[in-house]
C-alpha cells in the first residue's frame, strides 16, 4: 500500500506532448518536498475533450482506464486544473458513483497548486522570479475546483483561499500585476478554440491586452497558456505565458536523472 | 469547419471600435451588478431560495396554473391558453381585430419577440409601437433586439441620432443621449395617448392571487396599462410563482442582476382590470412543456430574463447578440434555442461556449447554464457523423497507451507542417489569429522513459 | 366571442395541462419563507437610498410644516402647470392649489398635469421604493402621466427590506387593480448606457416623510 508520500503523477496530454518542462517542474517540486513521484507511462487522456464534445461513450472508456491506472495511489497530482476538475467533478456525468473507492480516488486527485496549499501549507520553495507577472485564473480551476474567489459570488458565500496568489507570494522578486477583469476566460475552451477561432482569438487578445503591464502571465493550465502563446505569437505583443510550476521550481535544481 | 456563429461574428469583430464599445458597455452592466450584489448580505441564500421556490413551482406547475387561472378569473381577467407561437399570435390578433384596434403600444416582452408577434399584427394592418426606448430604436432601425435588457446596446449615440433624424425628423447631428431621450419621449407620448390597446409581457404571475407583475424602469408598461381600455399581457407558462410572499425573493434578485439597481423603478402588481377596462392574459407554452419533461433541461424554465448571463459571457460580449441569430442571444438563448425552435440553427449554439461557467455562477436562479449546454451537446451527437468517427478513432488511440505514445512521437514530425498556412491544413482554424506553439520534440513520456527506470 | 375559437382554447388548455401532468416531476417542497436579512431600516437609510436612485427625500415633517412643504414643492416643480392630488393625499395635505383626482375621470384627463400628489403605504429602505396601493391612486394614469410626482409617506412606514415591505402592506392593498412600487423617477440608459431621468414617466420624484 502506497503512503501519502507516494504520489501518482498525472500528466495530461497537452503537457505530455507540448509542455514536458511543466511535467518536470512538477516532478522537481514534489521530489524536493520529499515525495516519491510515480509516473505510469501507460497513462492516457482523462476523457475531457470527449465529455465536452458530448461523446459520453468514448469519455467513459477513457475515464475507466484513468481510474484503473491510478488506483494504487492515495494522492494523485496533476499540473492542470481542468483535467483535475474533470476527474473530480465530471466523471459523475458518466455515471461514476459518489461513494466507494473510485469516489475517494477522485477526491484525492489534486491540481498541483491546490495540493501545495491545502495539503502542504504553502511551502516556500525558495523560488525567485524577479518579474512583473499577471495571473490567468483558469475557469475550471476557479469555478469547479474553487482555487480562488470568484467575482460572481455574493457576500454570504464561504470565503475561499486564493491558491495561485498565495503560492506566488512565496516567490521572491515577483511583482503581481493586477488585471481589470480578474477571472475573465481566455477563450480557449477546447473544441471551442477550433470551432470558433474568430471569437476565441479575440477573447485571447483581450486578455493579453489586459495583462499588458506584465512581462509574464501565469496560471495552472497549460492548455489556456498555449492558446495565449499562440495568440501572442501571432500579434507579437503581450506577456509571455509560463506555467505556475515553472515559476515555483525556479529555485530548485534539475530533476535527478535517477 | 468553423461554426456559423463564428462566421457571423467575423463581420462584427472587423469593426474594432464597435467591439470595444460593446464589450465595455455590456461588462459595465456586469460590474454594476457586482457592486449591487456586494451590498446584499444574503445574496447566495436568496439565489438558493429562489431556485428552490421555482423547483417546487415547476414540479407542481399544473396545480399552480389552474390556481392562477381561477384567481385571475375571479378578479375579472380573461385567461387564454396558447400551445405554440402561432396560436398565441392568433389569439392576440383576434382580440385586437374584434375590437377594431388600429394602434397598439407595446412594452418589452421577450415572449412576443420569440413568437414573432409584431409582423403578424402588422400584416393585419395594425400599427405596433414598441415603447421601451431601446426596443423603439431597434424597431425604427428595422432590426431585432441584440440584448434582452438593453436591446440597442450595439448602437452608438451617433447611429441613434442619425436614425431619429431619418425616422422622426429630429434635428440633424443630435447625438446627446439626454436630448435624444426627450425627443423620443415626446414622440412616444403622442403614440401612448392615441393607442387603442396595450400589449405587455409578464415578469411574474402570482398563483395565490391571480396577479401579474410587470417591471420597467421607463414607466412605459404603466402608461400602457393606464391609458387604453384594452390590455393584453402575454406570459410564458413558467412565469408563475406560488404566493405573493415569494415575490420579494425574486424582485430582490432581478434588477440587481440586470442593471445593478436595487429594484426597478416601477414594479406593478396588477390584480384584475382597471375599472371599465379589459385585461386579457395569454398563457403560452411554445416548447416549454417539453423542457419541463426533461430532467436535464427543466432548470432553464427558472430563467427570469435578467440578462446577467449575457453580460458576463465573454463570447456574447465579443460576438454581439446578432451572431446568435435567435430571439434570445447569449448563454440562456443558446440553452433555450433548440426547444423554442423560433429559428433554424439553434442546436449549433450549444457549441458556442468556452464552458467558462461564469454564466452559471452569475445566474440569480442558479441555472446550470453551461451544464445545460453540455447536455445539448450530448443529445445532438447524432448530427455530425464524421466528427463522431474521428473522435472514436482518437478515443481508441488514447485508451491504448502504445498507440497514444506513437501518435505523440509522430505528432512532433507533423507539427511544423501543421504550423504553416496552406490549403487543406487541418489546423487551419487554429491558425486563424493564432500560431501553433513550438513542439518540444520529445514528449514527457519519452523523456521519462529515457531518463528514468520506471519501477513496476 | 366566437364559439369555435372558445373550443380551440379549451382544448389548448387541456393539451398544455395534460403535457405538464405527463412530465416526470419530482414533487420538490416549497423551501419556506426567506428569513429577514440583516439590513438597516429607518427614514435616514431610506432617504439615502432614494437619493441614490435619483429621487429627492424631504422631511420628516409634521402638521403645518407638511402643508408648507407641499406648497413649496408645488410651486417649484409646477411653475404655472396643473396640480392634482389624489383624495387620500389631500386628506393629509388639506386644501391647497391642487385639484382632486377623481376615478370618474378618463385617464387621458391627466395628460397635462405638472405635479401629482399621491400617498404611499410603505417605504422600503433597501431599495428606496414606495408602495402605492390602488386605493390611493384611483387614477392610475396620474402616477405616470404627471411630469413631477410627489409621494407622501409616514416615516413609521419605513421597513428595512422588501420582504418586510410586502408583509407590511394592508390586507386590501392589492384589491384595487394595482399595487405599484416606485423607486425614483422614471429612467432609461438605452442610449450608450448614459443614465437619463424622465423616460416615459415623471421627470422627478419627491418623497415627503411625515411624522404623524
Ligand atoms: S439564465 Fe439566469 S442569468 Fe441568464 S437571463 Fe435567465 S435568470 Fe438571468
Amino acid at each position: 500500500m502506497a503512503t501519502e508520500r507516494d504520489i501518482g503523477l498525472f500528466i495530461p496530454c497537452y503537457v505530455d506532448q507540448l509542455a514536458p518542462e511543466v511535467g518536470w517542474a512538477t516532478v522537481r517540486i514534489l521530489e524536493h518536498l520529499g515525495h516519491r513521484v510515480h509516473y505510469d507511462p501507460e497513462q492516457t487522456c482523462c476523457g475531457q475533450p470527449f465529455l465536452n464534445t458530448g461523446a459520453a461513450g468514448d469519455a467513459a472508456r477513457l475515464a475507466r482506464g484513468h481510474l484503473a491506472r491510478f488506483a494504487r495511489f492515495d494522492a494523485i497530482v496533476c499540473p492542470s486544473g481542468s483535467c483535475v476538475a474533470t476527474v473530480r467533478h465530471r466523471f459523475g456525468e458518466l455515471g461514476f458513483g459518489e461513494q466507494g473507492d473510485e469516489a475517494r480516488q477522485r477526491a484525492n486527485t489534486f491540481e498541483l497548486g491546490e495540493y501545495l496549499v491545502d495539503r502542504l501549507g504553502t511551502p516556500d520553495l525558495g523560488a525567485r522570479f524577479p518579474h512583473r507577472v499577471a495571473l490567468l485564473q483558469s475557469c475550471h480551476g476557479l469555478r469547479d475546483l474553487g482555487l480562488g474567489p470568484r467575482s460572481e459570488t455574493g457576500p454570504d458565500a464561504e470565503p475561499v483561499r486564493n491558491v495561485v496568489e498565495q503560492l506566488l507570494g512565496t516567490v521572491s522578486g515577483l511583482e503581481l500585476v493586477p488585471s481589470s477583469r480578474a477571472d475573465e476566460c481566455c477563450g480557449f475552451g477546447g473544441s471551442f478554440a477550433v470551432k470558433f477561432p474568430e471569437v476565441s482569438t479575440r477573447m485571447g487578445r483581450a486578455r493579453l491586452e489586459d495583462f499588458s503591464a506584465a512581462e509574464y502571465v501565469t496560471g495552472t493550465d497549460v492548455s489556456c497558456l498555449l492558446h495565449l502563446a499562440g495568440v501572442r505569437a501571432h500579434t507579437g505583443t503581450g506577456p509571455i505565458p509560463i506555467h505556475l510550476a515553472e515559476i515555483l521550481a525556479s529555485g530548485l535544481g534539475e530533476a535527478k536523472a535517477s | 469547419m468553423t461554426a456559423r456563429l463564428d462566421q457571423r461574428a467575423r463581420e462584427v469583430l472587423a469593426d474594432e471600435d464597435a467591439v470595444r464599445r460593446h464589450d465595455a458597455s455590456v461588462f459595465d452592466l456586469r460590474q454594476r451588478r457586482d457592486a449591487a450584489v456586494a451590498e446584499v448580505p444574503d445574496w447566495e441564500a436568496l439565489r438558493e431560495r429562489a431556485s428552490g421556490i421555482k423547483r417546487h413551482l415547476l414540479d407542481h406547475l399544473d396545480r399552480y396554473l389552474e390556481r392562477f387561472e381561477t384567481q385571475a378569473r375571479a378578479a375579472g381577467v380573461r385567461v387564454h391558453w396558447a400551445t405554440d407561437a402561432a396560436s398565441a399570435n392568433r389569439i392576440v390578433s383576434e382580440l385586437l381585430a374584434a375590437r377594431q384596434v388600429r394602434q397598439v403600444i407595446k412594452s418589452k416582452s421577450m415572449l412576443t419577440e420569440e413568437c414573432g408577434l409584431n409582423p403578424v399584427l402588422e400584416a393585419r394592418g395594425i400599427e405596433v409601437v414598441d415603447t421601451d426606448l431601446g426596443e423603439r430604436i431597434v424597431q425604427l432601425a428595422g432590426e431585432p433586439p441584440s440584448h434582452i435588457i438593453v436591446p440597442a446596446i450595439h448602437r452608438s449615440r451617433f447611429e441613434i441620432g442619425a436614425l431619429f433624424h431619418r425616422t422622426m425628423g429630429t434635428p440633424e447631428g443630435e447625438s446627446d443621449p439626454e436630448r435624444l431621450t426627450r425627443l423620443a419621449r415626446a414622440d412616444l407620448r403622442r403614440k401612448f395617448t392615441e393607442a387603442d390597446a396595450a400589449i405587455t409581457g409578464v415578469n411574474f404571475a402570482v398563483a395565490e392571487t391571480g396577479s401579474i407583475v410587470v417591471v420597467t424602469n421607463e414607466g412605459n408598461a404603466d402608461l400602457g396599462m393606464s391609458l387604453p381600455n384594452l390590455h393584453i399581457a402575454c406570459m410564458g407558462l413558467e412565469k408563475l410563482i406560488p404566493a405573493m410572499s415569494d415575490l420579494p425573493v425574486f424582485l430582490r434578485l432581478l434588477a440587481r442582476s440586470a442593471t445593478g439597481q436595487p429594484i426597478s423603478v416601477y414594479t406593478s402588481v396588477v390584480t384584475g382590470p382597471r375599472p371599465g377596462a379589459e385585461l386579457h392574459v395569454v398563457i403560452v407554452d411554445n416548447g416549454r412543456s417539453e423542457l419541463l419533461a426533461s430532467d436535464g433541461h427543466r432548470g432553464a424554465l427558472g430563467c427570469i430574463r435578467c440578462g446577467a448571463c449575457l453580460n458576463t459571457c465573454p463570447v456574447y460580449r465579443k460576438a454581439g447578440g446578432y451572431a446568435y441569430d435567435q430571439p434570445i442571444p447569449g448563454p440562456i438563448g443558446a440553452v433555450l434555442a433548440p426547444s423554442l425552435r423560433a429559428k433554424e440553427g439553434g442546436a449549433e449554439l450549444a457549441q458556442a461556449s468556452s464552458l467558462c461557467g461564469s454564466c452559471s455562477a452569475v445566474c440569480p436562479m442558479r441555472i446550470d447554464l453551461h451544464g445545460q449546454l453540455l447536455a445539448w451537446r450530448r443529445e445532438n451527437r447524432t448530427a455530425g457523423a464524421l466528427e463522431r468517427v474521428v473522435t472514436f478513432v482518437a478515443a481508441t488511440a488514447m485508451t491504448r497507451p502504445a498507440l497514444f505514445g506513437a501518435a505523440g512521437r509522430t505528432a512532433a514530425n507533423f507539427w511544423s507542417l501543421l504550423g504553416r498556412r496552406f490549403a487543406g491544413n487541418p489546423a487551419a482554424s487554429w491558425l486563424h489569429g493564432r500560431e501553433l506553439p513550438e513542439h518540444p520534440g520529445e514528449s514527457f513520456r519519452a523523456q521519462w522513459l529515457r531518463r528514468r527506470e520506471t519501477p513496476k | 366571442m366566437v364559439a369555435t375559437k372558445g373550443n380551440t382554447e379549451v382544448s389548448a388548455r387541456e393539451e398544455i395541462l395534460g403535457r405538464i401532468r405527463l412530465a416526470a416531476l419530482h414533487k420538490a417542497r416549497h423551501p419556506g419563507q426567506h428569513p429577514p436579512p440583516a439590513l438597516p431600516g429607518g427614514w435616514e437609510t431610506f432617504a439615502g437610498r432614494l437619493e441614490s436612485v435619483g429621487g429627492t427625500p424631504h422631511g420628516p415633517v409634521a402638521g403645518a410644516e407638511l402643508r408648507r412643504m407641499a406648497f413649496d414643492l408645488a410651486s417649484t416643480r409646477a411653475g404655472d402647470g396643473r396640480i392634482v392630488a389624489e383624495p387620500t393625499a389631500a386628506d393629509w395635505l388639506g386644501p391647497g392649489p391642487w385639484q382632486l383626482a377623481s376615478d370618474a375621470a378618463i385617464p387621458h384627463a391627466y395628460e397635462d398635469v405638472a405635479v401629482g400628489f399621491v400617498r404611499g403605504r410603505v417605504a422600503c429602505a433597501e431599495n428606496g421604493a414606495v408602495a402605492v396601493a390602488g386605493s390611493d391612486a384611483t387614477s392610475r394614469a396620474l402616477l405616470v402621466l404627471c411630469q413631477h410626482l410627489v409621494l407622501i409617506v409616514s416615516v413609521d412606514s419605513v421597513v428595512p427590506d422588501l420582504h418586510a415591505g410586502f408583509a407590511a402592506l394592508p390586507a386590501d392593498a392589492f384589491g384595487h387593480h394595482h399595487l405599484t412600487w416606485i423607486s425614483g423617477p422614471s429612467k432609461t440608459a438605452d442610449i450608450e448606457q448614459a443614465l437619463v431621468y424622465g423616460a416615459h414617466g415623471p421627470l422627478t420624484l419627491d418623497v415627503i416623510g411625515v411624522e404623524r
